[in-house]
C-alpha cells in the first residue's frame, strides 16, 4: 500500500491489479516526471498560480489513478496556497511542494 | 457482461459529454464508464464543451467545477440558458468538497453531484440512474404529443406544428392546407353498437388517415371523433383532392361488428397558395365552418374554401 509519509520506497497504484486499468496507469506514471519538473519550475519561478493548477490537476486525478497519498498531498498542497493570499508566502508551501515532486518520483507501476 | 441488463441503459449507445481541463480525468472516466457501452465526447475547455452540446446533443454532460477560464457553473449556466441544451442533464464532478458547491450546482440544474477522486461504483450507478431518467423524460415528452387509441399525434402537438406551418405560410407566402375530419353519426355507432365498436371505428380511421395521407402531411387526433391534418405544400384543392380520397376509402370498409352499417366522414378543407389573411385561430375556425358546412350538405362530403382571398367560394364534392 501506498505511504505518503517516512519511508522512501516505492510507491505502487492502489489498481496495479485490475487489468483494466493498467495501460492506463501505466501512461499515467510515464507522465509523472513531466509533472513533477512543473511543479519544480513553479516552485522555483515563484509562479502561484501555475503551482495551483498543477497541484489541482494532480488531487483530482492521482486518487482516479490509484494514488490516493499523492492525492491528498496534492490537495493540502492546493488548499494552502488558496488560503494563503500573499504571494509572499510561498516559501511556506515550498517544502510542501518538494515532498510532492519527491512522491511523484517514488511512483513506479 | 450487460446482456442480461438489469441494470444497464437500454437502448442504443447514449453520448456523454466530459468536459474537464485535465486529459488524466478523460481518459480515466473513459476507462471506467467502458463497460456502460457510452460513446464519449471530450471538451477540456468550457467554450468547447457549450460548443459540442449544441452541435452533437449529447445525453449527458460530465462536467467540472473547476477549470481555469470559463468554469463549470458558468458553464452549467449557459447550457440551461440555451434552449437546445436546457434539457441535457449535467452531473457535476469537482474535488471540491463544500456543501455551498453542491447547493449552487443543483440550484444551476445539475441533477447530480460526484466528488473526486471518483468511486468506480458510485460513478457508474450515477451514470447510469442519469441516463435512465433522461431516458425516461424523452419518453414521456413523446407520449405527452401522441393520442393513446390511435397513435396519431395530439391536440397539444398539433398546436404546436400549427403554429410552425402557419408561421412559414406568412413568412414565406408557402402554400399551406388545413382539414377538419368529423366521423359522422358517431353517437349512434357507440349507442348502437357499443364503446369498443366506437373505437374501432376510430382507431381504424386513424390508420387510414396514416396510410392514405402523404410524407409531409400531419394527421392529428383532434379530440373525441374529430381528426385534423395540417397538410404544407399543398393548396386548396389538392388537399380537397386528398380528403377525398379518405373519405372514400372510409366508405368503403366492412365492419366486422356491424357490417349493415358503414362509417362516413364529413371534412372541412381552408387552404392558402399566398399568405393567408386571416390568424391560425381563425384558420381553424373558418374550417370548422366548412366542415359544419359539409354536415348540414348531407354528410359524407368535402367542402373546401380558401384562407388567403376575400371571396371565399364554397364548393362541395361529394
Amino acid at each position: 500500500m501506498a505511504n505518503a509519509s517516512g519511508d522512501t520506497g516505492p510507491i505502487r497504484s492502489e489498481l496495479a491489479g485490475d487489468p483494466d486499468m493498467l495501460e492506463l496507469v501505466q501512461t499515467f506514471v510515464d507522465e509523472l516526471p513531466v509533472r513533477a519538473a512543473q511543479l519544480t519550475a513553479s516552485l522555483e519561478a515563484g509562479d502561484r498560480d501555475g503551482l495551483i493548477r498543477l497541484a489541482h490537476q494532480l488531487s483530482g486525478s492521482c486518487g482516479g489513478y490509484g494514488f490516493a497519498s499523492i492525492g491528498d498531498h496534492a490537495r493540502r498542497l492546493e488548499r494552502e496556497l488558496n488560503e494563503s493570499d500573499l504571494s509572499g508566502t510561498l516559501a511556506e508551501v515550498r517544502e510542501q511542494g518538494d515532498e510532492l515532486v519527491a512522491l511523484c518520483g517514488r511512483v513506479v507501476v | 457482461m450487460d446482456e442480461t441488463g438489469n441494470n444497464a441503459v437500454d437502448s442504443a449507445r447514449h453520448r456523454v459529454l466530459i468536459t474537464d481541463d485535465a486529459q488524466d480525468v478523460h481518459r480515466l472516466l473513459g476507462a471506467r464508464l467502458k463497460q456502460e457501452r457510452l460513446e464519449f465526447l471530450n471538451a477540456l475547455d468550457g467554450e468547447a464543451a457549450l460548443e459540442l452540446a449544441r452541435a452533437e446533443q449529447p445525453s449527458l454532460v460530465l462536467l467540472d467545477l473547476d477549470m481555469p477560464g470559463m468554469d463549470g457553473f458558468e458553464v452549467l449556466r449557459h447550457l440551461k440558458a440555451t434552449d437546445e441544451t436546457h434539457d441535457i442533464p449535467v452531473i457535476v464532478l469537482s474535488g471540491l468538497q463544500s456543501p455551498a458547491d453542491k447547493v449552487t450546482a443543483f440550484d444551476l440544474g445539475a441533477v447530480d453531484y460526484v466528488t473526486k477522486p471518483f468511486d468506480l461504483m458510485e460513478l457508474r450507478v450515477r451514470v447510469r440512474s442519469a441516463l435512465r431518467m433522461a431516458d425516461l423524460v424523452a419518453m414521456l415528452a413523446q407520449r405527452a404529443h401522441i393520442d393513446g387509441l390511435t397513435g396519431l399525434y395530439n391536440r397539444v402537438a398539433f398546436e404546436e406544428r400549427w403554429g410552425q406551418s402557419t408561421a412559414e405560410n406568412q413568412r414565406h407566402g408557402k402554400p399551406l392546407s388545413l382539414a377538419i375530419f368529423d366521423l359522422d353519426h358517431f353517437t349512434s355507432i357507440t349507442a348502437t353498437y357499443g364503446h369498443p365498436a366506437g373505437d374501432e371505428a376510430l382507431r381504424t380511421f386513424g390508420r387510414l388517415l396514416q396510410r392514405e395521407c402523404r410524407q409531409s402531411d400531419v394527421p392529428c387526433r383532434f379530440g373525441g371523433e374529430e381528426f385534423v391534418m395540417i397538410m404544407p405544400e399543398t393548396g386548396p384543392d389538392d388537399a380537397a383532392n386528398v380528403c377525398n380520397r379518405i373519405r372514400e376509402e372510409l366508405a368503403k370498409i366492412e365492419w366486422p361488428a356491424h357490417p349493415e352499417r358503414a362509417v362516413t366522414v364529413s371534412v372541412g378543407v381552408l387552404g392558402a397558395t399566398s399568405p393567408a389573411t386571416i390568424s391560425p385561430a381563425d384558420w381553424i375556425q373558418a374550417t370548422d365552418e366548412m366542415l359544419y358546412a359539409a354536415k348540414n350538405g348531407g354528410r359524407n362530403r368535402v367542402m373546401t374554401s380558401r384562407a388567403d382571398k376575400a371571396d371565399q367560394k364554397l364548393r362541395s364534392a361529394s
